[in-house]
């Protein structure tokens, strides 16, 4: 009986197997490492280019075959100054609990030291599980990085003017970045300056430029007052952000007499009698920068008068100074009494000549109130030589 | 010979009792009828035209610099100007004041009377015609303070010293004007016996002078100095010579004083070309003394031909008989 149920066993057994066996053969071609426990670590990317100064996230996926474990994450092969931080779920992970067939996915933080430089680097992330461990070899090439950058440039960065000179430079600004900045523009500029841009002929100081595009700026330097002859230096700054250019300009000032001509105190009215000689007393000044030479003095004035003038040509009036010119005034003498226009001129050898009006007030000549007295005299003689040679008791 | 060295001989000065004759004068013309009527016409233009020149001055709104002056210049429709008025009306009242000085006292025979006084002749025809003088000074001086009083309440603000200088030299230009018919009216009432007379050829050298002297001296400018080829020394010559003649005219004179003085920005009262303006202001007032020099011909020759007249007549009542 025994023997029967051991061939009864045998024969169900054979019947199950010739069943079974042909399932199972083709299970274990297809996980050959299901009986294998073994821990695999990827990345999508192992080999990556990064900017300078830039931190590398590299997202990892972890698979732990035939074993659930938890797995122990470190660096194994790190550059020097590097940090590397394993990052899951939010926060700083040292390790993972892998399921069987289950992938975890992770990541891993680089950040460079502070003086990285460009190059290759070479990374080896080591997973260590019970028994088991996976290494994933990461490399890195740090680039540097192209900037977001300005450039300013000129062809003309001296220019020499005298100093009622706008002087206006061209100057070319690039954007040598990838992206698109908004410049603004501003100037160092020496006391008595005033700096203005121009952008396609209109006045701004601040503008978008795209990324590789290039536009012409005018900057204009304008003397708002009187200044000294010299060189001037001026510093034009293009900001966007951190990005900065510099252009440096000079501004030559030249010097340049600037005559004026007033009366003495300011006055610029005066006295004549008509048909007599009156002095003027007029005084030129030079505002300007530079000597005046050979000025030379003319006058514009009413029909029949005269006008001379000594000095009639002043050899030179140095910048600042002042210089009085008596003008000797003579009226028409058929001049009606009133006031008249005299336009007094200084023409300098070189430069405009300047010009200022005069008011004389002509009074006529007292004579004829004279005669008109010595009319009235007479005619009273004659009412006393009648009295007298009339009178009668 | 011995006669005129009698007459010539004097006792005594001829100024004595023109004081007193001066009084009496005065006197008499301020309460005379007559004057009461002049001085009623006087102050009704006076008035009026203040009043009229003050409404068209308050009407428009005004920068001129010389305000004040304008109230004896500006007219307004139909009352001429204060110094238009006072052209015509002035003749008149130093006529009246004096047509009758010499012969009234004839034909009331009172002369005689009044001369066997200690009062001499000289000091008699003097206070006669210093005596209406003063009368017709007055009388415009008070007609002048009435506008410029009216003046100064109408326009609120108070004149500049120039203009109280130009307004003061009116006021003698004008007294001057009125003393020369005075004493043209002097002359004819020594002249001719009857006062009638006297007054009415008075009247016919005023009406002379303000009607017909203009037309005459247009009339001779153009025989004189015909314009043949319409060239401008022609015209020139022409209208100066039409200027000259009108200035024997006593109106003419006074005008022009009246324009020089109340209008500062008269520069000239001659002709005047192109040229001579060139490089004047215009418009720019001249200072009152350049104004008074101005026109300083013109009141002298008034002066002087006052002096004169009165010399006629002065010489003319001494040799007179007046006993009978």
């Amino acid at each position: 009986m025994k023997r029967s149920f051991h061939l009864k066993t045998i024969l169900a057994l054979a019947l199950i197997l010739s069943l079974v066996l042909p399932g199972t053969a083709i299970a274990q071609e297809e996980t050959p490492v299901a009986a294998d426990p073994e821990l695999r670590l990827t990345t999508t990317y192992p080999s990556q280019v990064a900017e300078l100064g830039e931190s590398v996230t590299i997202r990892l996926n972890l698979q732990a075959i035939g074993a659930s474990q938890t797995v122990q994450l470190e660096m194994d092969e790190i550059p020097e100054g590097w940090s590397a931080t394993f990052r899951g779920g939010g926060r700083i992970i040292y390790a993972v609990h892998v399921s069987t067939e289950a992938t975890e996915s992770f990541d891993l933080r680089l950040d460079p030291p502070a003086g990285v430089e460009p190059g290759t680097y070479n990374f080896v992330v080591l997973a260590r599980g019970q028994s088991l461990r996976a290494e994933l070899p990461i490399s890195l090439t740090i680039q540097e990085r192209v900037p977001a950058s300005l450039t300013f440039e000129t062809d003309l960065p001296t220019i020499i003017g005298s100093p009622s000179t706008t002087f206006r430079y061209n100057a070319t600004l690039k954007n040598e970045g990838d992206e698109e900045l908004t410049v603004n523009l501003s100037a160092d500029v020496p006391l008595g300056f005033l700096a203005r841009f121009k952008v396609a002929g209109q006045e701004t100081s601040s503008f978008p430029l795209g990324a590789d595009e290039s536009k012409n700026v005018v900057i204009e330097l304008e003397p708002v007052v009187e200044v000294a002859a010299g060189s001037y230096p001026v510093t034009v700054f293009a900001n966007s952000g951190e990005v900065q250019a510099v252009l440096n300009l000079n501004a030559e000032v030249t010097g340049q007499h600037n005559l004026s001509v007033s009366g003495l105190d300011g006055r610029l009215s005066g006295r004549a009698v008509a048909g007599e000689e009156t002095t003027l007393q007029i005084v030129v000044s030079n505002t300007g920068t530079a000597a005046a030479q050979g000025v030379e003095m003319s006058a514009t004035a009413p029909n029949g008068w005269t006008i001379t003038f000594d000095p009639e040509v002043i050899a030179e009036i140095p910048a600042g100074q002042q210089v009085e010119v008596t003008a000797m005034l003579k009226p028409a003498d058929q001049a009606i009494a009133g006031d008249y226009i005299v336009t007094v001129r200084a023409r300098p050898a070189e430069g405009a000549n300047k010009t200022t009006d005069f008011r004389i007030t002509v009074s006529t000549s007292t004579l004829w109130g004279v005669i008109g007295l010595a009319l009235i005299a007479v005619a009273v003689g004659v009412v006393a030589i009648a009295v007298m040679r009339f009178g009668r008791r | 010979m011995a006669r005129q060295a009698k007459q010539r001989k004097r006792e005594g000065s001829p100024w004595t009792g023109l004081g007193a004759v001066i009084a009496k004068e005065m006197a008499d013309h301020l309460t005379s009828a007559r004057m009461r009527i002049l001085e009623i016409l006087i102050v009704l233009t006076a008035l009026g035209t203040g009043y009229a020149a003050l409404q068209q001055l308050t009407g428009e709104s005004n920068q001129d610099e010389f305000l004040f002056l304008r109230l004896f210049t500006t007219a307004r429709e139909p009352l001429p100007a204060f110094a238009g008025f006072l052209g015509f009306l002035v003749p008149l009242v130093a006529i009246a004041l004096a047509f009758d000085a010499i012969n009234g006292e004839f034909n009331r025979r009172t002369l005689a009377r009044v001369l066997s006084q200690p009062i001499y002749r000289d000091a008699l025809l003097m206070g006669k015609f210093l005596g209406a003088f003063f009368t017709l000074a007055l009388v415009l001086a008070a007609i002048w303070l009435l506008v410029f009083g009216i003046g100064l309440l109408g326009l609120g603000i108070p004149p500049s010293g120039e203009e109280v200088a130009r307004a003061l030299l009116f006021l003698l230009a004008t007294i001057v004007y009125g003393g020369f018919w005075m004493v043209v009216a002097l002359l004819f009432s020594i002249l001719f016996r009857q006062a009638a007379t006297a007054a009415l050829a008075s009247i016919a050298v005023w009406l002379f002078f303000t009607g017909f002297w203009n037309m005459l001296v247009s009339l001779a400018a153009q025989t004189l100095r015909p314009i043949q080829f319409g060239l401008p020394q022609e015209q020139i010559a022409q209208t100066e010579l039409a200027l000259l003649l009108s200035r024997f005219s006593p109106n003419t004179l006074f005008v022009e004083a009246t324009v020089a003085l109340l209008l500062p920005s008269v520069r000239t009262l001659g002709v005047i070309l192109p040229f001579e303006l060139q490089g004047a202001i215009l418009g720019a007032p001249l200072p009152v003394g350049q104004s008074l020099l101005l026109i300083w011909p013109q009141l002298t020759g008034m002066i002087a031909a006052i002096l004169l007249l009165f010399v006629l007549g002065y010489v003319s009542f001494q040799r007179r008989e007046i006993r009978s």
